[in-house]
């Protein structure tokens, strides 16, 4: 089985358009996703596939704070079953 | 054209009683970009710095240029003298020798468009969106729309119900930024009343979560994107 890091990957290189991102590439841990040019309707649908892949159910105001990968990955590995 | 006369990149779109809306040409200009940053404060310009891709990193520099250069004709003061804070939820304000002004303002940017909406006094939210087809729009229909939304979106088809998900999406996310809630607010919580759904321009609107103030949303998007804006309606609290 995939690490999340790895999932979150390949969620990422599927559904965000980060401009000048190439799939596969790393993450940047620290850059948030809105910070890397991502809209609000690309973070809007993230949110649900992320929500979906994890079979987690993260708030809207819970999501706005794990804007970074880092963050992100942090919370899935304390949240997901 | 008068060549001493500055390259503007921005120029009015619209007014809603006091509310000017300013348009600003977002499209690839290398000596725009550079003229932009160089009114930039180092915040910002290490803002700036932070964006890893072009196009983002453009968007910034020319809305915020073209916003400082509006503020400060509004304020009466010099460029230097400007600078932003972020309340909680990240919306900007404008701050003139350090100290907060009553002015209300708020920026959006999507692809070529970039808009920016300026009251006197009062929240208020703009929202623009280039109407670029997604593959995962039943996805974003179901996260951000409540019943009676999504009812409207089913009823339509093909081109329609992609230019109905962003006027309504656009009208949604200038509440939102008038609010200055940013990305935590599920807006699913709330619905864009009936009379713009089927086709009027504006109307008078409050949150059902923030009952106090009432909200002026008009919907002013054109042939090349969608947009709308939400000020604050003075003298209207419930
Ligand atoms: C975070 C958010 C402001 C970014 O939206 P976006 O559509 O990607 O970007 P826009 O171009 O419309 O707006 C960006 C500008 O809004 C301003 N802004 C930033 N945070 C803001 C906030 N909390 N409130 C209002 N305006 C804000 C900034 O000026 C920013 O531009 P700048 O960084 O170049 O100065 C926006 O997603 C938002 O607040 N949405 C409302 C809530 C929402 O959509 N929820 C969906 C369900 S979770």
């Amino acid at each position: 089985m995939s690490s999340t890091e790895e999932r979150i990957r390949a969620l990422v290189d599927a559904n965000l358009d980060i401009e000048g991102r190439t799939a596969g590439q790393p993450l940047t841990m620290d850059l948030s996703i809105v910070d890397a040019g991502v809209s609000s309707t690309d973070v809007v649908a993230f949110w649900k596939v992320v929500c979906e892949e994890f079979g987690v159910d993260i708030s809207a105001e819970d999501f706005a704070e794990l804007l970074t990968p880092g963050d992100l990955i942090a919370h899935l590995d304390a949240h997901a079953g | 054209m008068d060549p001493s006369a500055p390259d503007r990149w921005w120029e009015p779109f619209t007014q809603i009683d006091g509310t000017r809306i300013i348009h600003v040409d977002l499209a690839p200009h290398a000596s725009r970009e550079a003229a932009g940053f160089e009114q930039l404060d180092t915040a910002e310009r290490s803002r700036s710095g932070r964006f890893q891709h072009a196009p983002a990193r453009r968007r910034f520099v020319l809305c915020r240029a073209a916003l400082r250069s509006l503020l400060c004709t509004h304020l009466n003061c010099d460029n230097a003298r400007l600078s932003f804070g972020a309340a909680d939820g990240g919306k900007p304000f404008a701050l003139v020798d350090g100290r907060p002004v009553e002015v209300g303002f708020n920026v959006s940017h999507s692809g070529r468009h970039g808009l920016i909406a300026l009251a006197p006094s009062g929240r208020v939210g703009v929202d623009v969106e280039e109407r670029v087809p997604r593959r995962d729009l039943s996805r974003l229909i179901a996260a951000t729309f409540g019943p009676d939304e999504r009812a409207d979106l089913a009823a339509l088809t093909g081109g329609d119900r992609v230019h109905l998900f962003f006027r309504l999406w656009t009208l949604k996310e200038a509440v939102a930024k008038a609010l200055g809630t940013g990305l935590s607010f599920d807006v699913s919580r709330f619905e864009i009343p009936a009379a713009i759904r089927s086709g009027a321009t504006g109307d008078l609107f409050r949150v059902p979560q923030v009952r106090d103030v009432q909200w002026q949303l008009t919907d002013i998007g054109d042939e090349q994107f969608a947009a709308a804006v939400a000020q604050e309606a003075v003298g209207t609290s419930a």
